[in-house]
């Protein structure tokens, strides 16, 4: 048995380095298709960071009666902090409201001598409520509008808002759903390619199957080596995407920082970070699909 | 050691009658030659021996191994009691004469002490002990045929079966794998000797059968092959 194990181990190796080239083609094609894997994934996280960033700095303003007394206000603001769809509430008073009207509209003297006129001030209380995600704002409204504070309440800016949370759910849905077809598509033009690659490497080995065969050899020693070899193309291309993919990802780094500013954006350690769940996916689902394809391509010349 | 009764093989859907009713049956340590003109069903015969076609009809028994319906995973045990040659040698050009060799063996499990020893008395049975080393490509044509009838003869089969092993080579070295299969045969081995070449057969003065449009149509024990 060990002999034999032994045999199988050395004959993949043998045939491994004595069609070196055709073993590099087989490589660089499975390492070519785990780099474009590579490279959609981290167009999804930047588009994911991109996104995230954006619903980040989504917020709803609630707009009080100006006769609604600040402590109110804040007993409003604490029944809103409670709920698990919150991430953060601001307290604006109608004062600081005021304060910040009058520095925005400095320079406009008609406005300011209307407020002159007006004496009071017109301007309620306002709280500006974040969400943990876009998809939460219309629980929190609606928990809002059933609660004892709903006639407090003159105005939210929820619905001006809705629209623009909408579009952005729908275009990080759209990008995530596209990286899902092109990797899918891809996926599958890799597995042709690669399934032909090793068809082609056995097909040189074709002379020596068939005198294993008229020599009495069995089937699973026959299919064994080619199904290692399939395993060491496999583990050879990883470790090429690997020692390609990380240099890539750190040269592109700084111009993708440039172009989204503001977003928080490391690549390189997203991919360390899922370093097992990425290359050790990769790893061996092109194990499995050489071993698939040395099984099937082998299965043809084993008939005599 | 070989019985075919009444086999027949018929290649469908053209329905072509490779083999029609053919029986015989090959005593151990015979040396037999199978002749007949090309498409007469000689290699139909040989591959129903090892079992690369199965009859249509009729059974094949091999040292007392019914093989007419013989499974998939039991093939590899018949060839390893069958040794065969071919007239195309179909040598790895990649390997020395005794990797060749020792190749036929170490796929079929052989212990490499055991390949240690045998490879060299094969090779010296064929005369190629001192040509070891070297590559197909640097050999004549008879010493390429010495090299494969070595690699079949490496695990010690009962029967050795020549399908044309003479066909792509002169007469004088023709004439020397003849003597070597029948020095061969004097060992002990079975021998089948599947050709066309009228003038071989005729000199070897041992059990013919000849085949014409895949019937037996002699079966001589001191035949000699009549061209129709």
């Amino acid at each position: 048995m060990l002999v034999t194990i032994y045999r199988v181990i050395k004959f993949a190796w043998q045939g491994f380095w004595r069609n070196f080239w055709l073993s590099l083609v087989t490589i660089s094609i499975i390492a070519l298709a785990s780099l474009t894997v590579n490279a959609l994934l981290a167009l999804n996280v930047v588009a994911d960071s991109a996104v995230t960033s954006l619903e980040q700095k989504i917020d709803v303003s609630i707009y009080f009666d100006p006769d609604v007394a600040t402590p109110k206000v804040k007993e409003v603001q604490d029944y809103l902090s409670k709920l698990s769809q919150v991430s953060a509430i601001t307290l604006v008073t109608a004062d600081d409201a005021m304060k910040e009207f009058r520095q925005r509209h400095a320079r406009d003297a008609a406005i300011l001598e209307t407020l002159e006129e007006l004496g009071d001030n017109p301007l309620g209380a306002t709280l500006v409520v974040t969400a943990q995600r876009p998809s939460d704002y219309p629980e929190i409204i609606q928990v809002l509008n059933h609660s004892p504070y709903r006639d407090l309440v003159s105005d939210e800016n929820y619905k001006d808002h809705q629209r623009t949370i909408n579009e952005i759910r729908l275009i990080a849905d759209r990008i995530n759903q596209a990286g899902i077809a092109i990797s899918a598509l891809f996926i599958l033009i890799a597995t042709l390619i690669v399934f032909n690659t090793i068809r082609v490497a056995i097909y040189t080995h074709r002379d020596e199957i068939g005198i294993m065969k008229l020599v009495g050899a069995s089937n699973a020693f026959i299919t064994a080596p080619f199904v290692l070899e399939g395993v060491l193309y496999a583990l050879c291309a990883t470790g090429l995407a690997v020692a390609v993919t990380f240099p890539l990802l750190n040269a592109v780094q700084p111009y993708l920082q440039d172009f989204f500013t503001g977003v928080p954006l490391d690549l390189a350690g997203y991919f360390r970070e899922n370093f097992i769940a990425i290359f050790g996916s990769q790893l061996l689902g092109m194990s499995a699909l050489n071993m698939l394809g040395s099984v099937f391509a082998v299965r043809r010349y084993l008939k005599v | 050691m070989i019985i075919f009764r009444n086999v027949s093989k018929i290649y469908f859907p053209e329905r072509t009658v490779a083999l029609a009713n053919v029986s015989f049956e090959v005593l151990a340590g015979e040396f037999i030659s199978i002749v007949g003109k090309s498409g007469t069903g000689k290699t139909t015969l040989v591959k129903i021996l090892t079992a690369e076609e199965r009859a249509s009809e009729g059974q094949v028994v091999v040292g007392g191994w019914d093989i007419t319906h013989i499974r998939s995973r039991e093939v590899p045990y018949l060839r390893r009691q069958i040794g065969v040659v071919f007239q195309d040698f179909k040598l790895l050009q990649k390997k020395t004469v005794l990797e060749n060799v020792a190749f036929a063996m170490q796929v079929i499990g052989a212990r490499p002490s055991r390949i240690r020893k045998i490879v060299p008395e094969v090779l010296k049975i064929v005369g190629l002990a001192d040509k070891h080393d070297r590559f197909p490509r640097h050999l004549s044509g008879g010493e390429q045929q010495r090299v494969a009838i070595a690699r079949a003869l490496a695990h010690g089969p009962k029967i050795l079966v020549a399908d044309e092993p003479t066909g792509n080579l002169d007469t004088a070295t023709s004439q020397e794998i003849i003597e070597l299969l029948q020095k061969i045969n004097q060992i002990g081995t079975t021998v089948l000797f599947v050709s066309h070449d009228q003038g071989l057969v005729n000199q070897i003065r041992r059990r013919v059968l000849v085949l014409d449009q895949g019937t037996l149509t002699s079966d001589e024990a001191v035949g000699r092959y009549r061209l129709s």
